[in-house]
Parts: structure tokens; sequence; C-alpha cells
């Protein structure tokens, strides 16, 4: 029943699922031929300087629809702490960039390569550090597992017929084309799966920081309370399953695994904005 | 009567030790309810699903809650916050004396404009945001000097795995 109703949400997503399995498919083509993983963009070829460049431009594309909140004491706090809860993982030492973006909507973005983005309507609804440390983990863990680098690579291997892109990184213009129009890579909606193991890692990370793994918790409960008609949540229910969703399996998946963990919230540090 | 005073004390304390703070609340299913924020704490009580709730206070995992005259902790993704109460008026009171909403309805202060999917499409990329956020890199080592500065230790800890999906 349950597994029924599972293929049933997958195939709702059906882009994105599609996506993955051809993602695997074209993998098991191409994942053994070097001279198209030399080529740049094949899958699994992607070097960490094509990820960056690709993030970059699609960073500064977001940051072309909002900019950074001119706060540098905000922005500087929101990059020691993801600093420290991206040491966590596996990818400790990318060079990670956190910021805060002047836009009322509630929402996060990541872009490839470690860009990590807060907008301010979700940053004033954070009560403590420990919160924080859950909101950008949920990135960090979108750009450790690469799920939009995944499906750019799909895309790509599929729209253009493999074209590679190697070329063409350093030069923004190859790689705009690669992302397609401006930064709709991040309104666009990843596999469900994807953001539950984003969840996931969230917790794990903000608990391996020293945080109380229940930040992203409690900011989950506190957005699932935002009405689907509001306008600041438009697009994060849009492109992401409902808060309540989340919640629901999160619960599965922690169940009492982090019963021992005693974390800090760190309430009194959290960067306080002023108001207006 | 007692709400009004609710009320007005979250108008005084702009910055509530947490988001939850003296919300109401209801569980999502039944469960027990500890003397203590931990497993193996003794078993004060049980909550039927829909009971209702204030929520009092968090600590990893748990919600320190009162229930009719029961008080005692119980796990936070048992209880789903907010919303019992015709919650309107109070979320709009709590939001703009905090610049934050208690029960999550977002109070649009500052005149900042919102971010939809058209707004991303027609970006143009800006390189000197691009260069202003760089610049704010922290290294891996002083992200752990300011950890340490609010005693956070890196703790070990496994990955989740994905749930089986089941009703369990």
């Amino acid at each position: 029943m349950m597994r029924a109703l599972c293929m049933t949400m997958l195939l709702l997503c059906v882009l994105p699922a599609q996506a993955f399995n051809l993602g695997k498919e074209l993998e098991k083509q191409f994942g053994g031929d070097k001279t198209k993983q030399e080529g740049g963009l094949a899958l699994g070829g992607t070097s960490e300087q094509e990820e960056i460049a690709i993030g970059r431009q699609i960073a500064g594309n977001i940051l072309g629809a909002a900019p950074l909140v001119k706060d540098d004491k905000l922005q500087q706090y929101v990059n020691r702490v993801g600093r420290w809860v991206a040491s966590q993982s596996e990818r400790p030492d990318l060079a990670w960039h956190f910021g805060v973006i002047a836009s009322d909507d509630i929402n996060a973005f990541a872009a490839p390569g470690g860009y990590v983005f807060v907008t301010l309507g979700l940053y004033r609804q954070l009560a403590n550090e420990a919160e924080l440390a859950g909101v950008l983990g949920h990135e960090i863990g979108h750009v450790i597992r690469k799920h939009h680098l995944k499906i750019l690579q799909q895309s790509q291997l599929i729209d253009l017929g493999g074209k590679l892109l190697s070329k063409k990184v350093g030069d923004n213009a190859g790689v705009q084309k690669l992302i397609g129009s401006g930064a709709e890579i991040a309104a666009r909606a990843l596999d469900k799966n994807a953001e539950f193991e984003a969840d996931r890692i969230a917790l794990v990370l903000a608990g391996r920081a020293g945080y109380d793994p229940f930040g992203l918790v409690s900011v989950l409960q506190d957005i699932a309370q935002v009405s689907k008609d509001e306008g600041s949540v438009a697009l994060l229910f849009k492109t992401h399953p409902h808060p309540n969703e989340r919640l629901d399996q999160l619960g599965l998946a922690i169940g009492e695994r982090l019963d021992g963990i005693k974390g800090k919230d760190v309430a009194q540090r959290l960067y306080r904005i002023k108001s207006k | 009567m007692k709400m009004r005073h609710w009320i007005l004390l979250l108008a005084c304390m702009p910055f509530a030790a947490g988001a939850w703070a003296g919300e109401a609340g209801a569980m999502l299913k039944a469960d027990a309810l500890k003397a203590a924020p931990f497993r193996d704490a003794k078993t004060v009580g049980k909550l039927a699903r829909g009971a209702q709730l204030d929520i009092l206070k968090q600590q990893s995992g748990w919600y320190q809650v009162k229930s009719g005259k029961q008080t005692g902790w119980v796990r936070m993704l048992s209880v789903r916050r907010g919303a019992m109460r015709k919650g309107g008026q109070v979320a709009g009171l709590a939001g703009l004396a905090s610049g934050r909403a208690g029960t999550g309805k977002v109070v649009a202060t500052t005149g900042v404009r919102g971010l939809n999917e058209e707004d991303l499409k027609s970006a143009k990329f800006d390189e000197a945001e691009t260069k202003k956020m760089e610049a704010h890199a922290v290294s891996k080592d002083a992200a752990r000097k300011f950890a340490s500065q609010a005693q956070l230790k890196s703790v070990k800890l496994d990955y989740l795995p994905k749930p089986q999906g089941g009703d369990q």
C-alpha cells in the first residue's frame, strides 16, 4: 500500500524522477568512457573546478535577483556558522560561501560548488543558531550530494546530445548556456527524495557541529503554519514537499537514533538584524 | 483575558527563547509524557492524538508541554505546533513586536520584495555582489575558533538512513 503510494508520488514528479533514472542509464553508458569524461560534463566527470564555475554563475544570477543584505556583520556571522557546519561534511575543504539575500520570501537556495543562500524572510524566522545551522545544513546537503549538478548534467546530456562543456568553463556565456535562463535552476523542484535526504543530512551535520540537531525541525514546524496562499512561501512550497511531509519523513528516519545527542541551541549568539 | 495577558507578555519579550515559547499545539499522534527529556525518563502520563497543549520549552528533540493539568516532556515530532487557537491575531501581534512571527505567520515589515520564479528566471549575473559574497568567506580554522567560543565541539554522528517507507 505504502509502496504503491510511493510509486505514485514518484510518478507525480515525473521530470526530476525521470532525470534521475535517465542519469543512471547514461552513467552506465558513459561512465567508463574516459574521453567523454575528460570532455568535462559527462556524468561523474565534472571536475570540482567546473562545478564551482557552474555554481558561481548560478550564485551570481541569484544575487542578480536579490542582492545581499547590506549588513557585513550578518554576512560574516552566517559564513562562520555555515563554514563550521560544512566542515562536518565530507567536503570540508570546498570554498564555501554563504549569504543572506534581501527578500521577504521564506526560502533558501544552494548552488553547486558551495554557494548557499538564505533569504532575509527566513533568517528572521530563526530563534537560535542551531536553527540557522539546520537551514544551512539542508543546503549544504544539496551541495555535497550534488543534487543540482546532477539535474544540470542530465538535462545537458539530454538537451544537447552530450555536447561537452569543459572548453567553456571560465567563459560565463558558455556556463550560462548550460544552466538555462538566469537562475531558473534555483526555481526548479528537485526530486522529493533529494529534499528528504538534505533534511536528514541537515540534522546530522548540525548535530556533528555540536548544535541541537532538531533546529531544522523547529524551523519546519514554524513554516508548516504559514498558509499555502501566503506569497512569501509560494516558491518554497512549489519546489519542496510540504513541511508536514518533511517532518513525517524525518520522524521515520530519526526514531530514537538521536536520543543520546545533547546539542546546544546557542540562542544568545544569534545575530539579530536591526528592524529596518 | 488570559490570552490577552499572554500576548502582552510576548510583546514585552521581543526575542523569546524560541519560536515555540508559549505557543499552542496539539498531539499529532498518541505519545508518552515523560518527566524529563529523554527516553528512559519516568512516564508521567499519556497524551492522546489531538490533545491540546501549550509548549513551554524545547530541548534536543523534546518539548516541555502543559496539557490540561499535566506537565511533562514529549517528542517534538509527535507535536504539531500552533493553529489550535484562532491564531491570526496572536501571530500578527507577536510578529510585529518581535520582527518575526511567533506562530510562523510572516509579517512584511521591511518592504523588501519577494523572490518568485520569474525573478529568478530573468535574473542577470551580478559580478559585484558575487565578489562581495566571496569576500565574506571564512576559513575552516576561523570557523572552528568561532564554534569553540560558544563551546561547540564536534560530535561523531552517523548519517541517518533513508527510512523504509512504512507506517512505523
